[in-house]
C-alpha cells in the first residue's frame, strides 16, 4: 500500500544525495587551501542572496513583499514536472520548469482575480495549494516508484546547497548579477512607481509594464534561490533582509545595498554552518540568519530602531524637563531675594534628575555669603549668570511661540520647526538657534 | 454663452489648449460621466467646481488617461494624449501617499524631472538646479533634506506643486491642491497659480469650495455627474446653476448607471 | 477491524474527513475576514512549538502539543503586531518575516532533534496520513488510532465552540467597529478565531504536512463562497467540500501511490475551479451567458427601432451595423414580429415604441439638464436605451415638462 513516503526513508535519499556530489563539503572556509569548487559554490550562494534583496527592497517599497509566495511554492510542480517530462536532473533544466511554474501560478493569480470574486489572499492561498500539492504529489510518487535520480528532487523543498556543482553556481551568479544589473539600472523608474503610480503614469510611465517587469524578476528570484533555500522558504529570503535594511536608513539607493549586502551575509552563513552538520537543510539556517540581522535591526538600529528611539524619548523627555525647572527656578528668583532651595523648586524624581542636569551646565549655584539680614540659609541656590540669561532667553521664545499660534497655528508649528523639542535647553546652540 | 462650443466657422479658431468632447467615463462598468463636452481655449486660472462625488477628480484622472474613457476623446491642442504629455503637469490628490517612503522633499520634487530623462538616464547638475529652484518658488528651500513624513500639512501639498513645477509644462493639471491645508498656505499656493497664468501657462484646478472659487478663477465649469455650465466665473455661478448643480438631480443618473453596470433595466 | 487493510484505509479517511471539517469550519471565518494569510502564517509557525513539545517528552497529539501550538499562535500575532508598532511594518511585511522565521527555527529544531522527536522534516511537509491507523490508543475497549481520537475531539471541541458564538464571529467580521460599540467583545473573539486556527492547524499536520494546512483551511470555502451566499450555508459547504475532497484525494492518492496530503490539495483546487465554472451567478459560463444574452437583446432592439423609425418618417430602415443584428433581424422575421419589408406586427411596434420612447426621453433629459450641443444627444441615447426600464422612463418624464417632444421636435411615444 504505502501511499507515501516512509519519513526514514527520506533522510536517507538526503544523506546518499550528499554524499554523492563531488567537491560537496565545505569544511574549514576559512583556512587557505580550501577547495576552488567550495568557493565557487559559497560565492554563487551569496550571489542568489544579494539579488534577492536587492529584488526584495524594490517589493517591499512597492508594498508588495509577498508576491512571490504563490510563485514559490508552484515552483515545486515545475521541479517535479521537468524531472518528469525530460528525464534529466540537471539544474537548468529543473529551474526552466520552476520558471515555467511560477509564471503559470503568477498567470493563475492575476486570473482568479480577474474573472471571479474571490479575494486576493483567498486566491493567494488556492494557487499555493494547488502548485505545492501537484508538486508534493509529483515528487513523492516519484520517489515511491523509486525512479532513479528522483531522490535529488527533495532537495528542493527546503534546499541543499551542498549540492551544486561549480557550473550550477557559476550560471546562479550570472542570473544574480543581471538581475542587480536591471534593478541598478532602472532603479529611478521603480522608485518612481513604488512612490507614486499615479504620477507614474499620469507623467507617461508604463506602470503596468513596470509591474509585470518587477514580478517577474521576483519569480526569476525565486526560482534562483530554490537550490540553497527551497521552494517553502525561499520567499524569506526576498522579504526578510529589505526589512532589516529599511531599519537604517532613508535613502532608496542605500536600503537596496543593504539589503543586498545582508542577503549576501545571510546566504553566506547559512552555507557555512551547514557545511558543518551535514544533514541539516539550507533553507532555514539562511532564514534564521536573515532573521537574526533582522531582530538586531529592529531593536539597536540608532534610527529607527526600538533602543535608539527609547533613548532619544528619555533625553528628550529630560531636557523638557530640565526647561521647565529653569522657568520654575527664575521664578523663585523673582519672589523674595532671589535664591532658593532645592525643596522649593523640586518636586518628584524627574525634577530632581532635571536638577543634575542644571547642576551640571552650571546654570546655578549655591551660595556662599551672608543674605542682607544676615543669616545665611544652609542650602540657598540662586541662578548664575549664564542661568539668567538662558531662562530669560527660553521666556522670551515661548512667549513668541504663544503670541504666533494665537495669529496661526499651523504657520507657528512650521516655523518653530518640529525638530526642535518646545523650550528645550540642551545647549547655548539651542537657545541662540531659537531666538 | 458657454464655453461648450458649438462649430461655427472653422478655419479662424485657435486650436483649443484643452477639448473634452462628449466624454463619459465608468468605473468598472458604471458610468460616473456622463458626456462631457468642454473646451478651454487660453491660458487662464480654470476651476472645476461640484460637490463631492460629482466627478470633478474623475474628468481629470480621464483627461490624464489614469481612468479608461468609455466615450468621447480628449485634445491637448488638438493632440491626443500620448504626443502631449510632456507638456502637463499634474498634482494628484494627497490621500494615497505613503508618507514613511524612504525620499525627501528634493528627492520627491526632482521626479517631476523624469518624464524629460527618458528610460535609464540619472538625474545631472541642470535636472537637480531646476529641483532646487523649485522647491525655493514655494517656499521650501530650508527643509529640501527631510523626509517628507516630518513635514507638515502644507508644506507636503506644496512639495507636491514644486514636483508639477519642475515639469516645466504648459498646462498644469491639479486635484483639490487645497484640501486640508491651513489657509495660508493655501494663499501661497494660490500664489504660485497665479504666477503661473501670468507667464502663460493654463493652470485647471479641481476645487471644493465655492466662496474661494468666485474669487480665484477666471473661469469655472460646473459638474455633477455631468457638465451643468461653464464658462466665465460671473455668468456660471448664478443661483439657478448652483440650484441645478448642487441640489442633486443625479438620483436617476446613478440608477440608470447602476442598471448599465448591470446590463440590465431599472424596472 | 483495525487489523485489515480495508480497516486501515476507513481509519485513514475517517481521519481525513474529521481534520478536513474542522478546518474547513475555522476556514470560513479566516476567508470571510480577509486572513487566509493569517491562516497560513499560524500553519507554518506552529511547528517550533509542537516540536519543543514533543522535544520536552509530551505525546503528539496530546493536550501539550495543542497547548503550545497556540502558545506559538498567539506569539506570532504578537510579535506581527509590535512590527508594526517599533519598525512601521505594514502586516503583511511582518508576517511574511515572522511566519518564515518561526518555521525555520521549527524545522532546525526537529532536524537537530534526530531520533529524539517523533517528527521528521519530511513528515512535516507531507503529513503522515498513512501512519494515522498503526498508533492506536483503546478508547472504550476498542482500539482507535490516535489521529483519530485526537481529531474527532478537536472537531467536536470546534463546534461546540463555534455554534453558540457564530453570531459573534460573524458581526464581528463584518462590522469591528460597529460590534465594538455594540458590546460585542471583538478583542476575546479574534483571539478565539486565533486558537481555534492553531488548535485546527495541529490536527492537519498529520493530514496534509506544515505548507499545505492553508489549502484545506482556504480553499473549501472560497470556493463555498462562490455558490451560496449566507455565512452559515457557506461553512456547511465548505465542510462538504472539504470531506469530500479528502475522501477522493485519499482514494486517488492510494490509487496512484503518491502522497495523500498533495492529492488531498489538487482535488481541493479542483473543486475550487469547477465552482468557479459553474456558479449560477458569477461563475465564468454565466458571465459569459449574460453577455451573450445582451448583446442579443440589444440588436433585437435595434433592429425593431430602425423599422419603427422607417415607419415613422416613411422611408426605408437603416441597415444592420453587424452580423448579429443581421441574424437578430432574420429572427425577427421568422418570429413574425417584422412583417414584408418595412413593417411590424402588434407585438413588434409595441416593443420598439418602448425601446423610441426610452431613446428620446433620455435625449430629452439630456438636453434639458446636461450642458450639450444639439448634435451630441443621440449617441448617449443610442447607448442608453437598452437599459432603461418603465419605472426609469416615468420618473424622467416626471422631470421633463409634459407635452413637448424630443429636443429634435419629434413626439415621444406614450407609455404602453
Amino acid at each position: 500500500m504505502s501511499g507515501g513516503l516512509p519519513c526514514s526513508a527520506a533522510l536517507v535519499a538526503a544523506a546518499s544525495g550528499l554524499s554523492a556530489s563531488p567537491g560537496a563539503t565545505v569544511i574549514g572556509m576559512a583556512v587557505p587551501g580550501v577547495p576552488y569548487n567550495t568557493l565557487v559554490v559559497a560565492c554563487g550562494v551569496a550571489a542568489v542572496g544579494c539579488a534577492a534583496g536587492v529584488v526584495g527592497s524594490l517589493a517591499l517599497l512597492r508594498k508588495r513583499p509577498l508576491v512571490g509566495d504563490a510563485a514559490a511554492h508552484a515552483t515545486l510542480a515545475g521541479v517535479a514536472g521537468a524531472f518528469l517530462l525530460t528525464g534529466r536532473r540537471d539544474l537548468v533544466s529543473l529551474l526552466t520548469g520552476a520558471l515555467v511554474a511560477a509564471l503559470v501560478g503568477l498567470g493563475a493569480l492575476v486570473l482568479v482575480r480577474r474573472v471571479t470574486r474571490t479575494r486576493d489572499d483567498a486566491a493567494t492561498a488556492i494557487v499555493i495549494g494547488g502548485g505545492f500539492g501537484l508538486g508534493i504529489a509529483l515528487v513523492s510518487g516519484i520517489t515511491a516508484r523509486g525512479i532513479p535520480g528522483g531522490g535529488g528532487l527533495e532537495h528542493f523543498l527546503l534546499g541543499h546547497a551542498a549540492a551544486l556543482t561549480a557550473d550550477d553556481a557559476r550560471l546562479l551568479m550570472a542570473v544574480s548579477a543581471a538581475a542587480i544589473a536591471l534593478v541598478v539600472l532602472a532603479l529611478k523608474e521603480f522608485t518612481l512607481v513604488a512612490f507614486d503610480a499615479s504620477f507614474a503614469a499620469a507623467t507617461g510611465w508604463p506602470v503596468v509594464l513596470l509591474d509585470q517587469a518587477l514580478v517577474t524578476l521576483v519569480a526569476v528570484m525565486v526560482v534562483v534561490g530554490l537550490p540553497a533555500a527551497g521552494a517553502v522558504l525561499v520567499t524569506a529570503l526576498i522579504v526578510i533582509p529589505p526589512v532589516a535594511a529599511r531599519q537604517w536608513t532613508d535613502r532608496v539607493g542605500t536600503l537596496v545595498a543593504l539589503a543586498g549586502g545582508c542577503g549576501a551575509a545571510a546566504a553566506l552563513a547559512g552555507v557555512i554552518v551547514t557545511s558543518t552538520r551535514p544533514g541539516l537543510p539550507t533553507g532555514p539556517v539562511i532564514v534564521l540568519a536573515a532573521a537574526c540581522f533582522c531582530l538586531v535591526s529592529v531593536v539597536a538600529s540608532p534610527r529607527r530602531g526600538w533602543l535608539g528611539r527609547t533613548l532619544r524619548n528619555a533625553a528628550e523627555r529630560r531636557a523638557w524637563a530640565a526647561g521647565l525647572l529653569l522657568d520654575t527656578c527664575l521664578r523663585a528668583s523673582e519672589r523674595g531675594d532671589g535664591t532658593f532651595t532645592v525643596a522649593d523648586v523640586t518636586d518628584g524624581r524627574t525634577a530632581r534628575a532635571a536638577w543634575r542636569m542644571l547642576e551640571h551646565e552650571g546654570l546655578v549655584e549655591r551660595l556662599h555669603g551672608r543674605t542682607a539680614d544676615g543669616s545665611v540659609p544652609r542650602d540657598a541656590w540662586r541662578l548664575s549668570g549664564r542661568g539668567l540669561d538662558r531662562a530669560r532667553q527660553r521666556r522670551r521664545r515661548a512667549a513668541d511661540w504663544a503670541a504666533a499660534f494665537d495669529r496661526a497655528p499651523a504657520a507657528a508649528r512650521e516655523r518653530f520647526s518640529l525638530e526642535l523639542p518646545e523650550c528645550a535647553i540642551a545647549t547655548d546652540a539651542d537657545a541662540t538657534r531659537a531666538t | 454663452m458657454t464655453d461648450s462650443a458649438t462649430p461655427s466657422a472653422a478655419g479662424d479658431r485657435p486650436v483649443p489648449l484643452v477639448e473634452f468632447h462628449d466624454v463619459t467615463v465608468a468605473y468598472g462598468r458604471r458610468p460616473v460621466l456622463w458626456n462631457v463636452d468642454l473646451v478651454i481655449d487660453a491660458p487662464c486660472l480654470f476651476g472645476i467646481i461640484g460637490p463631492n462625488g460629482a466627478g470633478k477628480s474623475t474628468l481629470l484622472k480621464a483627461a490624464l488617461g489614469l481612468v479608461p474613457l468609455v466615450g468621447g476623446r480628449v485634445r491637448f491642442a488638438g493632440e491626443p494624449l500620448a504626443r502631449a504629455r510632456h507638456t502637463i503637469g499634474y498634482v494628484p490628490q494627497r490621500e494615497s501617499v505613503d508618507w514613511d517612503f524612504p525620499v525627501s522633499a528634493f528627492d520627491v520634487v526632482l521626479m517631476g524631472t523624469y518624464g524629460r530623462l527618458g528610460w535609464f538616464r540619472r538625474p545631472g547638475p541642470a535636472e537637480r538646479a531646476s529641483a532646487r529652484d523649485c522647491l525655493a518658488r514655494v517656499g521650501l528651500a530650508d527643509v529640501a533634506d527631510r523626509q517628507i513624513g516630518r513635514l507638515s500639512g502644507g508644506q507636503q501639498q506644496r512639495v507636491f506643486l514644486a514636483r508639477a513645477l519642475a515639469q516645466e509644462a504648459a498646462i498644469y493639471l491639479l486635484d483639490e491642491p487645497m484640501a486640508g491645508v491651513d489657509a495660508r498656505s493655501q494663499e501661497q499656493i494660490f500664489d504660485v497659480l497665479a504666477s503661473l497664468r501670468a507667464a502663460g501657462r493654463l493652470v485647471v484646478v479641481v476645487h471644493h469650495d465655492l466662496r474661494t472659487a468666485a474669487e480665484w478663477f477666471d473661469r469655472v465649469a460646473l459638474i455633477d455627474m455631468r457638465l451643468v455650465a461653464a464658462g466665465p466665473t460671473a455668468t456660471v455661478l448664478t443661483p439657478d446653476n448652483l440650484r441645478r448643480t448642487y441640489s442633486g438631480q443625479v438620483e436617476l443618473l446613478r440608477e440608470v448607471g447602476l442598471a448599465v453596470a448591470e446590463r440590465g433595466r431599472t424596472s | 477491524m483495525a487489523d485489515t487493510a480495508g480497516g486501515m484505509h476507513l481509519w485513514a479517511i475517517a481521519t481525513a474527513s474529521v481534520v478536513a471539517a474542522a478546518c474547513a469550519l475555522v476556514g470560513t471565518l479566516l476567508v470571510v475576514r480577509r486572513q487566509s494569510l493569517l491562516g497560513d502564517a499560524i500553519g507554518h509557525a506552529v511547528l517550533p512549538g509542537i516540536a519543543l513539545a514533543v522535544l520536552a517528552g509530551a505525546r503528539p497529539g496530546g493536550v501539550a502539543v495543542f497547548g503550545a501550538a497556540v502558545a506559538c499562535a498567539l506569539v506570532t500575532v504578537g510579535l506581527v503586531q509590535s512590527l508594526r508598532a517599533v519598525a512601521g511594518l505594514a502586516e503583511d511585511a511582518g508576517a511574511g518575516v515572522v511566519f518564515t522565521s518561526l518555521f525555520a527555527a521549527g524545522v532546525v529544531i526537529v532536524t537537530l532533534g534526530g531520533s529524539r522527536i517523533d517528527l521528521d522534516a519530511s513528515c512535516v511537509l507531507y503529513g503522515i496520513l498513512e501512519m494515522v491507523p498503526f498508533d492506536t490508543v483503546p478508547v472504550g475497549g476498542v482500539e482507535v488510532p490516535r489521529g483519530f481520537a485526537s481529531s474527532a475531539a478537536v472537531l467536536a471541541a470546534l463546534v461546540a465552540v463555534a455554534v453558540p458564538t457564530w453570531k459573534l464571529q460573524v458581526f464581528s467580521a463584518f462590522d469591528p467597529d460597529g460590534a465594538r460599540a455594540a458590546g460585542v467583545p471583538v478583542a476575546a473573539v479574534t483571539t478565539g478565531l486565533l486558537a481555534a486556527t492553531a488548535v485546527a492547524t495541529v490536527a492537519g499536520f498529520e493530514v496534509v504536512g506544515a505548507v499545505l494546512v492553508v489549502a484545506l483551511l482556504v480553499v473549501p470555502a472560497a470556493a463555498a463562497e462562490l455558490l451560496v451566499h449566507r455565512l452559515h450555508r457557506v461553512a456547511l459547504l465548505a465542510v462538504a467540500f472539504a470531506v469530500g475532497g479528502a475522501i477522493v484525494g485519499y482514494l486517488l492518492a492510494y490509487r496512484w501511490n503518491t502522497s495523500a496530503g498533495g492529492v488531498i490539495a489538487v482535488v481541493l483546487v479542483a473543486e475550487y475551479v469547477v465552482a468557479a465554472l459553474l456558479a449560477p451567478e458569477d461563475g465564468c459560463v454565466a458571465q459569459v451567458a449574460g453577455r451573450i444574452r445582451f448583446a442579443w437583446r440589444v440588436a433585437r432592439e435595434d433592429r425593431l427601432a430602425a423599422v419603427w423609425r422607417a415607419m415613422e418618417h416613411r422611408g426605408t430602415p437603416a441597415g444592420p451595423r453587424s452580423a448579429l443584428e443581421h441574424l437578430a433581424g432574420w429572427w425577427l422575421r421568422v418570429r413574425g414580429r417584422i412583417v414584408g419589408a418595412a413593417s411590424l406586427s402588434a407585438a413588434g411596434r409595441r416593443e420598439a415604441e418602448m425601446v423610441v420612447r426610452s431613446h428620446r426621453l433620455w435625449e430629452a433629459w439630456l438636453g434639458r439638464h446636461a450642458d450639450l450641443p444639439l448634435d451630441h444627444l443621440h449617441p448617449p441615447a443610442e447607448w442608453v436605451e437598452h437599459h432603461l426600464g418603465e419605472a426609469a422612463r416615468r420618473r424622467i418624464e416626471a422631470e421633463l415638462e409634459h407635452g413637448r417632444g424630443d429636443p429634435h421636435g419629434r413626439e415621444i411615444p406614450p407609455e404602453a
